[in-house]
């Protein structure tokens, strides 16, 4: 019943995205036909759409690296990100040390550091994740933490009277209740990580569509840049739903307790 | 029938501090609980009956006094402690027979030793066909009776139950009144029960103890020397409406105490 029911209303979710999308190409090709647009100021949709089907091995290849990169800065920010809001819930100190050095990062405008990582990490793939791990970080420590935090301290005590270890409680009482709210900041995290990816690409090496849209740019390409555009967008929207999907396996009493309205 | 103490409860008294003020939840109670023995304990709302069983679970440490269990000052859970709160505090990412087997994982004990009991728990308690079951699937009650098999999966020496029943209707209640005092006579662990059903307290304990509020403190100890094991239809005889009748008169008047 309920099935059904999310299936309808899925279905109205994609009807709407694709409506709108429809409607910006829409004003888009207007605005072309309209003014006489130049093509290397803003091509009409044809072109990108048929600069990406002229070389598909190409965006694909770059499109790759690209995902690459996000997903591994991601990966590192989820994992040790976890670790840290472990060590800031367990201890005072810890807590203190590390949420002023997060503070301290987060102040940093991290895109003006992708230079500077370049010169210590050199051109290959160690800066872009590093960077990729750094934009997204901070949003995972916060939100991790505030879920370890949001545990019912009487489901703690439960844990107590059956003399549970500090780690049990934190891996079996306060992980799986935070793991909502986990979630909820992954979403979050895996576009910044790609925006961290792209800038990365920006700033050294030869791969990725960070760097495809900057030599296209270079060369006055316009569609190449719209095209490479275009295809981030479509990487960004799936890597949240790859997250999504991810929440339904993990977290299932989360996902069907939003869904049964409780 | 109760044999050497196994809680001493001594001169107790517990301050909830806040910048808003103080509030003293119980103040200088003085209880022995005897190795063996059902103790229940009745009181008016917010009397501090919660405030004294975490005190003696050593989950709350206490303002001023001692709490001892077999001698030994309380600290922290003391050993072969089992506990039902008053709310179910079940996982939900826990299936119902994953929630009553959780005493045994944070034990340390091997699950697989507990999986049989676990079942026949939950079959003890009615709730056979939804082990497979997540709690929030389950009604309030079915719920509650969760929290009770969980409590008893490692045959705890000491049990603490706060307003175990509370959620059920009266037959189940009844059923489980029975079932309780079956799994008591069997185990002979020691129990603090906190209820607010006069009759349910007299039909199980051996003693029952009276609080007051403003502070919490022990107003009346009675001790409930009916045979045992006890018949449901105990509570239409006389001796049963005795007891009942010194625990009412007992019991402090909804706001007479605040009203003074
Ligand atoms: N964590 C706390 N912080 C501050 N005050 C508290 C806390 N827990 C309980 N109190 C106060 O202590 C008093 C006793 O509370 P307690 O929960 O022990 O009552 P109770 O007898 O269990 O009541 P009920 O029958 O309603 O469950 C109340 O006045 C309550 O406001
Ligand atoms: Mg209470």
């Amino acid at each position: 019943m309920s099935g059904g029911a999310s299936f309808r209303a899925h279905l109205v979710d994609t009807l709407w995205v694709v409506g709108v999308f429809a409607f910006v190409c829409a004003v888009w090709e207007f605005a072309v036909k309209a003014f006489d647009l130049p093509v290397f100021v803003l091509p009409p949709v044809e072109d990108v759409v048929a600069d990406l089907l002229s070389a598909p091995g190409l965006f694909a290849s770059h499109a790759l690296f690209t995902v690459g990169m996000a997903l591994a800065g991601f990966a590192v920010a989820a994992s040790v990100g976890l670790l840290m809001a472990f060590a800031v819930v367990s201890s005072r100190i810890l807590d203190r040390i590390l949420m002023t050095f997060l503070a301290l990062l987060h102040s940093v405008p991290k895109v003006a550091l992708a230079p500077l990582f370049v010169i210590w990490l050199g051109a290959g793939f160690e800066p872009k994740i590093a960077i990729a791990a750094m934009m997204s970080v901070l949003v995972i420590v916060v939100d991790a933490v505030a879920g370890l935090r949001s545990v019912d301290p009487e489901m703690v005590n439960l844990a107590r009277v059956y003399r549970a270890s500090p780690l049990a409680i934190m891996l079996k009482v306060r992980l799986p209740a935070a793991l909502p709210h986990i979630f909820a900041s992954w979403k979050v995290a895996i576009s910044l990580s790609l925006i961290g990816a792209i800038v990365g690409e920006y700033v050294g090496g030869q791969r990725g569509l960070g760097y495809l849209i900057l030599v296209s740019q270079g060369s006055f390409d316009t569609p190449r840049v719209f095209a490479s555009v275009l295809l981030l967008s479509v990487i960004a929207t799936a890597l949240y739903y790859l997250i999504a999907l991810a929440e339904r396996m993990f977290a299932p009493w989360h996902v069907s307790r939003r869904a049964g309205g409780h | 029938m109760s044999g050497s103490p196994l809680v001493e409860i001594d001169k107790a008294s517990k301050i909830y501090r806040s910048p808003r003020g103080a509030t003293t939840a119980i103040a200088d109670v003085t209880v022995q609980i005897g190795d063996g023995e059902f103790v229940a304990v009745v009181g008016p709302s917010g009397c501090g009956k919660c405030t004294l069983l975490k005190c003696v679970a050593g989950l709350e440490p206490l303002s001023s006094g001692e709490i001892r269990v077999r001698g030994e000052r309380v600290d922290g859970p003391p050993d072969g402690l089992g506990a039902v709160f008053q709310r179910d505090v079940l996982m939900d990412w826990r299936t119902a027979l994953d929630n009553v087997l959780l005493p045994a994982e944070f034990l340390g004990l091997r699950r697989a030793d507990f999986l049989p009991r676990a079942r026949e728990l939950l079959g003890l308690v009615g709730l056979a066909d939804r082990a497979n079951s997540y709690p929030w699937e389950l009604s309030g009650g079915m719920r509650q009776r969760v929290a009770i098999a969980r409590a008893l999966l490692c045959r705890p020496v000491f049990l603490l139950m706060d307003e175990p029943f509370g959620a059920l209707d009266a037959l189940t209640r009844d059923e489980l009144n029975v079932e309780l005092q079956r799994i008591w006579l069997a185990e002979k662990n020691t129990v603090l029960f906190i209820t607010h059903g006069i009759e349910e307290a007299v039909f199980l304990a051996d003693r029952v103890l009276v609080m007051d509020r403003d502070p919490g403190r022990v107003a009346l100890d009675l001790e409930v020397a009916l045979p045992r094991p006890r018949p449901i239809a105990v509570r239409d005889e006389p001796a049963f409406a005795a007891h009942t009748a010194k625990v009412r008169a007992a019991m402090p008047r909804a706001g007479a105490s605040r009203a003074a």
